[in-house]
């Protein structure tokens, strides 16, 4: 533990956030009588934040420099048989990297908004669940713990769901964040097992201990089974993590979460949250090193997700959908680069993948605006004239997206194609074509939307349904030329493009192959050597740029840049062409593998309908109908019965009398002579 | 006169009072001392927690005095770790429902309210009471004021519901007097359930034994498949009524599991531990199905509470620290959420009169501070953390994973069941645009309403956010009760 | 020449009977239609006697008169003094009742039911089956008379005819019983015939051919199945104050003599009547309660939950003696149990009566349940009453009901027998069903609105003795340990002897 880091200091990371959420929250809306004004609250939210970013900076620099290091209980949340559940934070690099990714990232959101939610009635709201949410991130990557892990989790899932349905009268918006918050519930399923077992077996929630322990349970098998104890547990943790992070199959909510406003898709589904699935395994790194069959199942899943979203982002022509599915194709990188034990480079991808996609989010925002709210990129085109600094930031992040030497993304990129193509597990092969080919996917799409939107001739006036994608129609008319973003907007998108050009270069050295995430990520060189095999070719980033040009990707993206210019600037009717070519091919991808119709008319609907079965047939028909009010109508069915015999006759009545007394008599006095009888 | 004689009989007087004088002429009144009965019963539980000594599995604040000779009944009041939170939650529920119920009952107003104060005393009777026949003549006798409620105060069927309520539970609870009797004399006379847990019996002596206040306490909670009673019972009930009964009422069974069923047999308990836990994930799993398609936001609601009281008696009968505990705090937090959530119904039903989900939609336009909380409870009654409802599923879902995974996975598929109905229902009613006049003329809560709600999310954030003073009071108990669960009775 | 013992140990039944007589010449002079002057003497003499019978009671001496006929002992003088106390809160009840039905003409209600209460006085001291059979038939006739007085109304006779012919049936079947035993142990003493049983000299069977007919005998005096036929009817076709008065105060004579007779005399036989017992409380337990469930008239639903009622008495009575060992414990326990159920019951039912006689009206007999409809709005009071009746007959606590049910179950499981507790598994399912038409008059009472808006008023007597007769239900049901202890104490001295 250092004295560079205090406690108090780390505990006003999250909680300035936090502070301006309550106030924003509370005091700007109804709900505390409208006390605060629109100005007032987004400047204590921005203050709140600026400060977390301020002091994540500072924490990093004392923890990368100096080397402090922090993990400490803040308080107990409950102790209950001697299990410890408390609250703490274990400041490493990696939590420190993450800090500042998120609080910068999250800055830039939040003076992008004033711009961009500038005439929303919810202004104050949204600036209050911005920051709430950067709260909940930063519990999450500060925690020494499970349960404050699980509690982030959860809480930037609620926070996720309030966004999305942000604007709770469009339909398709609150259908999408309920869809959210249940897949990833899905997922939360697996997690909370997954926490459950190593709570069991180690008796822990504490990162430390729990990994203390591992030699104590790692050679377990699962009761019951012949399975290892350990890969259960890895796998049931990565579910937890194919929720957050969307993979395949569980992917199904990121790209409707684009039903939210523009800045959250940048903040929370790109940047930050969607990749704390990866963090938390990064995190668990000492647990995963012992399952070759967990990580094999990483490799699949991610190889899945890497390649066949890149698909889907080919035909999609709502702007932030592309930009959807390009994110949930990295996302997939990043999972394949977990699989491979290169979890360091899966961090790095992390964090430029955080920079250019907020990046590219934020200009596919400007530029929404810019088209006064239309989101198809089939009717925009030649915007590059008019949004100068939106059209540079953009290219600029396109490019670092597509992994072109020198910017961030190849650096991250390329390690992980490496690394992958270096790892031994029997499913690198797969995963490593997968990679190889999504370079291409990636190039593709991206630049199709590239060219679409900046380039070629205007299309925005023969736009045939010009709001279909505006939710709050401020009755401007669409035939308004394009026109640049107020600075608010402008400015973040220029903070963005340095990192997403820069911090690749400049990082790569000290976090691949340096000791800034030494004992933080634990890889067995000896099982799994690919990191250890990076390490060996890599000689300076300068090198690997001018290595990377010799290599299948680089040229694999050109091509698909190339083609992309072909197919759209050149000659632009051979996409339809192609289309009614493979008609059932487009229409697979057009259904996105048809999983979403999966999701609503099998699963979704079996289970309605077999709550509707044990409802009417088990406990209206069965327990209800047939055993409670069934019984009573036989008692009242005996009591009519009963009630028929006393007829009013008297004679009746002194017959019975006479019988009764028969009757007793013949058992009493005679019963002797009955028993030998029947003897 | 001790603590929990105050905090059982200062209600009750007050109750009786209300009866007594109370005239609809000056209801006004009598609602005032309805609240300061309530708010005296709820201020007379506090010094309990002061005074309670943690780290001891002993009774604490015990009473006793001979009541009946003949039957060597005793007076005999005590709380432990198991007991203790029950009573100033029943209080706190009592005084929210007062307030809750200030306009919406206009009729025999001295009669609603005194039943809901006697009822109050009679329930923290049932959780004070360490003798057997004390605890009987408490746990039987809140069902006379809960019927007159439910049938003077319900809904359309309201007679059918009052039925089904008193005779489904009575005959619980008449085959568990039979037990009881017979423990009394296989005790050679005592009613003392202390003296009961030291019991020598024999193999059939508690399978009988557990069975019979299985039959009590199955029904009270209720689990599967003698859960149909609550939901007629929670359509049809006053808001108030449907609030104490989640709230409270459904404790009582829960709680008798552990102070009679496994204590007193547990060699049964633990030989039929499959079962339970059986019912307890039936009652999870297909009870949350069911709720999913529930058209009435009672119904809903009622289902989800009996799949939540699923999870109490599953932590009950896997046997360990975290299971027992975290039944005991799901308890608690059912009691707060619950509450809340049939409160919150309570607030459409008084402006709208229709509990229909068809009926809303867009609420969140006209009422949004009202669906600020709406959303808190909905959020807490699918467990997310931070909130009470979050704590009791954790523990329960982990101790179960520590006592068989395929156990804990069932009980965890609640995650998703719990966030299915709740979320699905959320959005039906509050969120989409306003659906018809009826909700576009909805005025947002008043401030009456607004204090009901806030007491209520402040109990809910304060029991997520630090838990431990609810776990530390049980830690020492539960451990002694499964370290007395763990021996054999046989003789 | 009788000795003084013997003039005291009828002393209370002597003042009773002269001043029946004194009280029908006195009426003579009275003219108010209300008969206030008789019914003030009435409820005098019956003041003094109650009171003179509960300090012999308790004293709890025991001594007998005139040469073993009579007994007083601290049982029989407590039953004495709670059937004069009922009779007394039955007049109070039924005076208004009769007043308005023209019942008063002459005050022979008054007479007729002093002379009632002396029969059961006589049955209660009796240790001789002669005096038990004169005090029975001294009850039972001027029961018909009483249930005949209003001879316009033709119910009201026909009641009184089926009365009649089956009562006298019945005194049949006991006279027969008894001259049957008394054949058998030559005498007429209880104590000699205990003796003579004991002995074992007497051949079984014949013992057990008296016995089958004195069972009958009393199972008609206390309406058990199969011979409850006449009480649906009786109660029914009586008017409702004398209804109260056979279904009221005679209970408790029909206790008394069942000890005497079957206790006292035939304990031996213990094996064989326990048995009779057994099957009738089993078919009482089932015709009462689910023939109850069917009744729409008030009177006959409650007519038929006597029927259950006593049911659980002789459950009571049947788990005195196990496997043919008499244990002194065991035994006090049974027929302490059995005497405290029957008051509390006796307690219960004048309340409820009580409250049906204070609804009817001249020219409206309030006996269908629908009658009661919105009470609660009407009078809040009665309706608390009526329904803490209900709930106590129910035996929900904290109730007295809920404790004689307790008392009578504990006394079967303690037997510890599977038979009996399975008895008791059987009362408690019946008693469920019982619940139910308990609960269905509350409903009526609570939930259904009123049909007419009228308030209730009483005479200041009936409201009085009406308020502490529920709160003493109530009261008991608190502090039931007083009365408990009263029995038990009872039932010891009464089998010391």
């Amino acid at each position: 533990m250092s004295q560079t880091l205090s406690a108090s200091t780390l505990l006003a990371v999250p909680l300035a956030p936090l502070a301006g959420a309550l106030l924003a929250g509370i005091f700007g809306t109804t709900f505390g009588g409208n006390w605060i004004g629109r100005r007032l609250s987004h400047t204590l939210t921005i203050l709140g934040v600026l400060v977390a970013f301020v002091l994540s900076a500072m924490t990093l620099k004392s923890v990368a420099l100096d080397g402090a290091r922090f993990n400490e209980t803040l308080y107990t949340w409950m102790v209950v048989g001697g299990l410890k559940m408390e609250v703490g934070f274990l400041i490493d690099s990696l939590t420190a990297m993450m800090m500042v990714v998120v609080t910068f990232v999250s800055l830039m959101v939040h003076i992008y908004t004033i711009g961009y939610m500038e005439e929303d009635d919810g202004y104050n709201r949204f600036f209050a669940y911005i920051s709430l949410f950067t709260f909940s991130m930063l519990m999450l990557v500060m925690s020494n713990n499970l349960l404050q892990l699980f509690f982030g989790w959860e809480a930037v899932g609620l926070v996720s769901y309030l966004l999305i349905g942000f604007w709770f009268n469009k339909p398709s918006a609150i259908f999408a964040n309920m869809k959210a918050f249940l897949v990833n519930r899905v997922g939360d399923f697996g997690f909370i097992l997954g926490i459950g077992l190593i709570a069991a077996y180690a008796g822990t929630l504490n990162y430390g201990e729990v990994f203390g322990k591992t030699a104590e349970f790692g050679g377990l098998a699962f009761p019951g089974t012949d399975w290892m104890l350990i890969t259960v547990i890895c796998i049931c943790l990565f579910i937890g993590a194919m929720g957050k992070s969307a993979q395949f199959p569980l992917h199904v909510w990121l790209p409707d979460s684009m039903e939210g406003p523009t800045p959250i898709s940048a903040l929370i589904h790109a940047a930050t949250m969607v990749t704390a699935g990866i963090f938390m395994v990064a995190r668990m790194s000492p647990l995963f090193e012992l399952s070759d069959t967990a990580l094999n199942f990483i490799l699949v899943i991610g190889a899945i997700t890497a390649l066949f979203m890149g698909f889907l982002g080919i035909i999609q022509n709502d702007i932030k959908r592309v930009v959807a599915y390009s994110t949930l194709s990295q996302l997939g990188y990043m999972t394949v680069a977990l699989g491979a034990s290169a979890y360091s480079v899966a961090v790095f991808h992390l964090m430029t993948h955080a920079f250019f996609k907020a990046l590219l989010f934020l200009g596919a925002g400007s530029v929404i605006m810019g088209m006064h709210h239309n989101q198809d990129i089939r009717w925009m085109g030649g915007v590059r004239k008019y949004m100068p600094i939106t059209w540079i930031t953009s290219l600029l992040g396109s490019l670092a997206l597509i992994g072109t030497p020198l910017f961030s993304g190849f650096y991250s990129k390329d390690s992980i194609i490496e690394a992958v193509h270096f790892s031994h597990l029997p499913a690198a092969g797969f995963a490593h074509f997968a990679v190889l080919a999504g370079v291409f996917i990636t190039a593709f799409y991206s630049f199709r939307m590239y060219f679409l939107v900046f380039h070629g001739k205007e299309r925005y006036d023969q736009n045939p349904d010009a709001h279909h994608a505006d939710d709050h129609d401020h009755g401007h008319d669409n035939h308004h030329a394009p026109h640049e973003s107020p600075w608010v907007v402008t400015v973040p998108l220029v903070l963005l493009a340095i990192p997403s050009v820069v911090v690749g270069f400049m990082f790569i050295q000290p976090m691949l192959f340096g000791d800034f995430f030494k004992d933080v990520i634990f890889v067995d060189a000896a099982k799994h050597p690919a990191m250890a095999k990076l390490a060996e070719i890599f000689h300076g980033p300068m090198g690997m740029a001018l290595h990377g040009l010799q290599t299948a990707p680089f040229w694999l993206a050109l091509a698909g840049v190339a083609l992309s210019y072909y197919m759209y600037m050149v000659n632009p009717a051979l996409p339809t062409a192609i289309k009614a070519r493979v008609q059932p091919l487009y229409a697979l991808l057009e259904n996105k593998y048809y999983l979403d119709w999966i999701n609503e008319n099998i699963l979704a609907r079996g289970a309605r309908a077999l709550g509707t079965g044990l409802w009417k047939v088990g406990d209206q028909a069965i327990i209800d109908g047939a055993l409670v009010n069934g019984s009573w109508k036989l008692v009242r069915w005996v009591s009519g019965v009963v009630r028929w015999m006393q007829t009013g006759f008297i004679f009746h009545y002194a017959l019975v009398m006479i019988l009764g007394v028969f009757a007793l008599m013949t058992w009493f006095v005679w019963r002797d002579y009955f028993l030998q009888l029947i003897k | 006169m001790g603590l929990l004689s105050l905090a059982i009989w200062t209600p009750i007087v007050f109750g009786v009072l209300l009866l007594a004088v109370g005239r609809d002429e000056h209801s006004r009144a009598v609602r005032w001392i309805a609240l300061i009965g309530a708010v005296i019963g709820l201020l007379v539980t506090l010094p309990l927690y002061d005074g309670f000594k943690l780290g001891t599995a002993a009774m604490q604040f015990v009473e006793k005095s001979t009541w009946i000779e003949r039957f060597n009944v005793h007076y005999h009041l005590g709380v432990d770790g198991l007991s203790f939170w029950f009573v100033p939650l029943t209080a706190f529920i009592t005084v929210i429902v007062v307030i809750a119920s200030w306009e919406s009952i206009t009729e025999r107003v001295n009669q609603y309210m005194g039943a809901f104060l006697i009822l109050s005393g009679l329930m923290i009777g049932v959780f004070c009471a360490l003798d057997g026949l004390l605890f009987y003549v408490f746990f039987e006798a809140t069902l006379i004021p809960m019927y007159l409620i439910i049938g003077i105060w319900g809904g359309p069927n309201k007679i059918y519901a009052a039925f089904k309520f008193f005779l489904y539970t009575l005959l619980g609870s008449l085959l568990m007097l039979v037990a009881l009797i017979f423990l009394y004399n296989q005790s050679g006379g005592s009613f003392d359930i202390a003296a009961w847990h030291q019991l020598p019996l024999s193999a059939t002596a508690q399978t009988l034994l557990f069975f019979a206040f299985f039959a009590a306490f199955a029904v009270k909670v209720p689990m599967w498949p003698v859960h149909t009673w609550l939901p007629d019972v929670h359509v049809e009930a006053p808001t108030g009524g449907s609030a104490v009964l989640a709230a409270i009422m459904l404790k009582l069974g829960a709680y008798g599991f552990l102070r009679f069923s496994m204590p007193i047999a547990p060699d049964a308990a633990r030989e039929w531990a499959w079962l339970m836990i059986a019912l307890s994930l039936v009652a999870v799993v297909y009870v949350g199905l069911v709720a999913m398609v529930q058209k009435d936001m009672k119904k809903l609601v009622a289902y989800s509470s009996v799949a939540h009281m699923g999870f109490v008696t599953l932590g009950f009968f896997i046997f360990n620290d975290l299971g027992v505990s975290g039944g005991l705090v799901q308890m608690i937090a059912h009691g707060f959420v619950s509450g809340a959530m049939f409160l919150s119904i309570g607030v459409l039903y008084d402006r709208v009169h229709s509990r229909e989900i068809a009926a809303y939609g867009g609420v969140v336009n006209t009422m949004p501070n009202f669906t600020a909380f709406a959303l808190l409870f909905a959020m807490a009654n699918c467990g997310l953390p931070g909130t009470a409802g979050f704590v009791g599923e954790w523990m329960v879902i982990l101790g179960a994973v520590k006592a068989n995974f395929w156990v804990g996975g069932a009980a965890a598929t609640a995650l998703i069941f719990g966030a299915a109905y709740t979320l699905w229902m959320f959005k039906r009613v509050y969120l989409g645009p306003v659906a018809n006049d009826h909700v576009k003329e909805l005025a947002d809560i008043n401030s009456r309403e607004f204090l009901v709600m806030s007491l209520l999310a402040i109990a809910v954030l304060a029991m997520g956010l630090y838990p431990r003073p609810f776990t530390d009071v049980m830690d020492t108990s539960v451990a002694e009760l499964l370290k007395h669960v763990a021996l054999s009775k046989l003789n | 020449m009788i000795d003084n013992i013997s003039w005291l140990a009828v002393y209370p039944e002597i003042v009773l009977l002269v001043m029946a007589c004194v009280i029908m010449l006195v009426d003579l002079g009275v003219h108010s239609p209300r008969r206030t002057g008789t019914y003030v003497l009435t409820m005098l003499t019956l003041a003094v006697v109650a009171v003179l019978q509960g300090m012999y009671a308790s004293s709890g001496n025991t001594f007998y008169g005139f040469g073993n006929m009579v007994v007083s002992d601290a049982m029989g003088n407590w039953l004495k003094c709670f059937a004069t106390v009922a009779m007394m809160v039955t007049l109070v009840y039924g005076r208004p009742y009769a007043a308005d039905r023209g019942m008063l003409r002459g005050g022979e209600m008054f007479t007729l039911s002093m002379l009632a209460l002396l029969g059961m006085s006589i049955m209660i001291s009796g240790n001789n089956f002669l005096v038990i059979y004169l005090g029975l038939e001294l009850l039972t006739l001027s029961s018909y008379t009483l249930v005949a007085l209003r001879r316009d109304n033709a119910t009201a006779t026909e009641a009184a005819m089926k009365y009649f012919v089956l009562g006298a049936m019945a005194s049949g079947f006991l006279l027969y019983g008894l001259s049957m035993l008394y054949g058998a142990t030559g005498s007429l003493d209880i104590g000699q015939v205990f003796k003579a049983v004991n002995s074992g000299q007497i051949r079984h069977q014949v013992l057990v051919f008296g016995l089958v007919f004195v069972v009958a005998g009393l199972a008609f005096k206390l309406g058990v199945v199969p011979f409850h036929m006449w009480i649906p009817d009786v109660y029914q076709g009586a008017p409702t104050a004398v209804t109260l008065m056979i279904g009221g105060a005679p209970k408790l004579a029909a206790f008394a003599i069942t000890i005497r007779l079957l206790v006292d005399g035939l304990l031996p036989l213990a094996i064989d009547w326990q048995q009779m017992l057994a099957v009738l409380a089993i078919g009482s337990l089932l015709v009462g309660n689910l023939a109850a469930i069917a009744q729409t008239n008030l009177k006959r639903m409650l007519a038929y939950s006597t029927i259950s009622q006593m049911g659980f008495v002789l459950l009571g009575l049947l788990s005195g003696v196990i496997h043919g060992n008499v244990d002194a414990a065991a035994v006090e326990n049974a027929y302490s149990s059995a005497m405290f159920y029957v008051v509390s019951y006796v307690l219960t039912t004048l309340a409820a009566f009580g409250v049906i006689l204070l609804l009817a009206r001249e020219g409206f007999e309030s006996e269908e349940i629908a009658d009661l409809a919105g009470l609660n709005q009407r009078s809040p009071l009665y309706a608390g009453v009526m329904a803490v009746c209900l709930f106590s007959m129910a035996g929900i606590p904290p109730l007295v009901g809920f404790y004689a049910k307790l008392s009578v179950l504990q006394a079967l499981v303690a037997s510890g027998q599977g038979l009996y507790i399975g008895l008791a598994v059987f009362a408690v399912v019946m008693s469920l069903i019982g619940a139910f038409y308990y609960l269905r008059v509350v409903k009526v009472m609570y939930f259904d609105a009123p049909l007419t808006a009228s308030s209730v008023s009483a005479p200041v007597d009936v409201r009085v003795v009406l308020t502490l007769n529920g709160a003493l239900v109530l009261v008991l049901g608190l502090l039931p340990g007083g009365l408990m202890a009263l029995c038990a104490d009872a039932i010891v001295r009464a089998l010391s002897t």
